[in-house]
């Protein structure tokens, strides 16, 4: 075991280290800022410096960089602590935070909005997150039987619903306008986080800090779960509490997730396996290093997809055109790791 | 220490076992014997809270076992599975501790003294070297030796074992055996296990254990008492439908006996 002070830094690299990325971001971006500027706006915005600054600098750095990488941060680590969680509750390391349908379902949410409601942002989060979460309570009561919740009939009713959401967002898309709807929906579908405003983090940031901390307050009980329904009830767990409180603290921080950032792939499946090969299988140390890489990661992700080209490149594509490689070299570097 | 009354199982129309009635005494091990599907798990299953009877009760040191919470059946029951897969390679420390779950919070960790529970659990199988291996490296015969300091973390009075040794190999289920007999005698705990292997419960009341066996046949309990009194050739021949004999040796430390099959027919 780690002594106290290892632990302390360990602790303190795991804050850090999505803090600074976070920091980095607001150096980068298409707006050309010096870093004397940027640093000068923090300063103004935290009170050190008394200074008449361009509205532009202000608003460029403090209104559109901060918030949208604090908000990657906390979508990247919502992300990645439920794909580890889902991962200990299924007993199976293929499994990511879309595998009770979260996704699909929010994706038929936010195209339905789009259409009723022209794209109003509110409406998009609004249907985008209660579908998700409907879509994952359908899962689940499909999976329900008697009072407890087969493994394998959960990941059932997630395929289920998983197939019944992804033809009606075709259908949506069938039916769309082609000028004016149907790009957005694709554009949705694809994940960005360019619609970032303070106003949207306030919202979306409750579920997902919520989700996130319950996860890591329960995180020893996954890896009870993750020893099978008998074993771990013989171990003196409530299984059938237990996996509805993991299932709920990660659908609440996935489906508002997905809600704000729209369909983000691979950071729950991948980044828990980029901490399982850095620190192990144990959730105690493997969920807290999971959020910390996840935010690290899209935040990064992201300042690459809004400076590599003229336009933005949607978020969903880069998250794994970057991570594949990464993840391959880690794959031959720790020889997997006991897998 | 445990007692069954009129125990009755089933799956929805199809009956398990029928009014069952045994007494498990504190300090001996209590054999369940008989043929596949007999219902040997399903019963250590309900012993366990996991399922339910559809009939009768299962008393646990005086308090019935369906209406207690899963916490306080595994403060007195440990048990030790028949397989183990193992999705994660968790360290050994890891699984050890699990053991420590119903003694801790859904939103805490386990703590020094859990961790000292855990490593002593450990020495006591002798597999305190390995607890910062991944158990997936680990054979069958340790993985199963963890899964008993796993259970002796759990400190129950009783541990409940399902065919401990069924994926053994001959020197790892003597050291199973062995492990087993010693925790009885010296740290004065109760084993409950369900065997395939007549000679398991002869192994132990060998080697002066307090040992009793109950035979579960057509859904039924029927013999139960000293292995030497249950485990006859008559039984032998209308549960397995096999001729077998059983031979008696005296050795140092009394009687050696063993079943010998010879035939089925």
């Amino acid at each position: 075991m780690l002594t106290t002070m290892k632990k302390k830094i360990f602790l303190a690299i795991l804050i850090l280290t999505p803090l600074l990325t976070i920091f980095i971001s607001l150096f980068i971006g298409r707006y050309p800022l010096t870093v004397g500027e940027v640093l000068t706006v923090l300063g103004y915005k935290f009170g050190f410096v008394e200074a008449d600054l361009p509205l532009n600098n202000i608003n460029v750095v403090w209104n559109i960089r901060l918030p949208r990488a604090i908000l990657g941060a906390i979508v990247g680590g919502s992300l990645a602590v439920s794909g580890a969680s889902y991962q200990g509750l299924f007993r199976n390391p293929l499994v990511s935070s879309d595998i009770l349908g979260v996704c699909a379902g929010a994706g038929f949410g936010a195209s339905l909005a789009i259409i009723l409601f022209q794209s109003q942002p509110f409406f998009v989060y609004l249907f985008a997150f209660g579908f998700g979460i409907g879509a994952v309570v359908l899962s689940y009561l499909i999976g329900f039987h008697y009072h407890t919740t087969p493994t394998i009939m959960l990941v059932l009713g997630g395929v289920i619903v998983k197939a019944i959401f992804s033809s009606l967002i075709s259908l949506l898309k069938y039916i769309a306008d082609p000028y004016e709807h149907l790009p957005s929906i694709v554009f949705w579908l694809m994940g960005s986080l360019a619609t970032a405003r303070y106003e949207d983090l306030l919202l979306a940031a409750l579920p997902m800090t919520i989700g996130m901390i319950g996860l890591i307050a329960m995180r020893w009980r996954l890896n009870i779960l993750s020893m099978g329904d008998k074993e771990a009830q013989a171990l003196g767990i409530n299984i059938f509490f237990t996996k509805s409180l993991a299932i709920f603290f990660a659908t609440l921080s996935t489906a508002a997730a997905v809600c704000v950032s729209g369909v983000i792939g691979w950071v729950g499946l991948v980044i828990p396996h980029i901490g399982r090969m850095l620190v192990g299988n144990n959730n105690i140390v493997l969920i807290p290093v999971s959020i910390s890489i996840g935010a690290s990661y899209l935040v990064l992700v992201d300042n690459l997809a809004r400076t590599l080209t003229g336009s933005e490149i949607p978020l969903g594509i880069l998250t794994s055109l970057i991570g594949a490689p990464f993840f391959i070299y880690l794959l031959k570097k720790t020889k997997g790791r006991g897998w | 220490m445990i007692e069954i009354q009129n125990a009755s199982f089933a799956y929805g129309k199809e009956q398990v076992f029928n009014n069952i009635n045994l007494e498990i005494k504190k300090g001996e091990i209590f054999c369940l014997f008989g043929p596949n599907g007999c219902g040997k798990s399903t019963l250590i299953q309900c012993m366990l809270g996991i399922l339910k009877l559809t009939k009768g009760m299962i008393m646990l040191e005086g308090k019935n076992v369906a209406q207690l919470r899963p916490f306080e059946i595994a403060r007195k029951l440990s048990y030790i599975p028949q397989s183990h897969e193992k999705p994660f390679p968790f360290k050994v420390m890891d699984i050890v501790l699990m053991g420590r779950a119903s003694y801790t919070g859904i939103f805490s960790l386990p703590d020094a003294e859990d961790e000292a529970i855990a490593l002593d659990a450990l020495e006591q199988v002798g597999m305190h070297r390995f607890k910062d291996k991944p158990y997936t490296q680990l054979s069958g015969g340790e993985t199963q030796l963890v899964l008993v300091a796993r259970a002796l973390a759990q400190k129950t009075p009783v541990l409940v074992m399902d065919e401990p040794t069924s994926h053994l190999d001959f020197r790892n289920e003597l050291r199973f055996l062995e492990t087993v007999a010693q925790l009885v005698k010296t740290a004065g705990l109760t084993v409950v296990m369900a065997t395939h292997f007549p000679n398991h419960a002869f192994y132990f009341e060998n080697n002066q254990v307090r040992t009793k066996i109950a035979l579960m046949n057509n859904k039924k309990i029927v013999a139960q008492g000293f292995p030497r009194e249950v485990l006859t050739e008559i039984h032998m021949s209308n549960t397995f439908n096999i001729t077998s004999k059983v031979v008696s040796y005296q050795w140092e430390k009394g009687h050696l006996r063993y079943i010998v099959p010879l035939k089925t027919y």
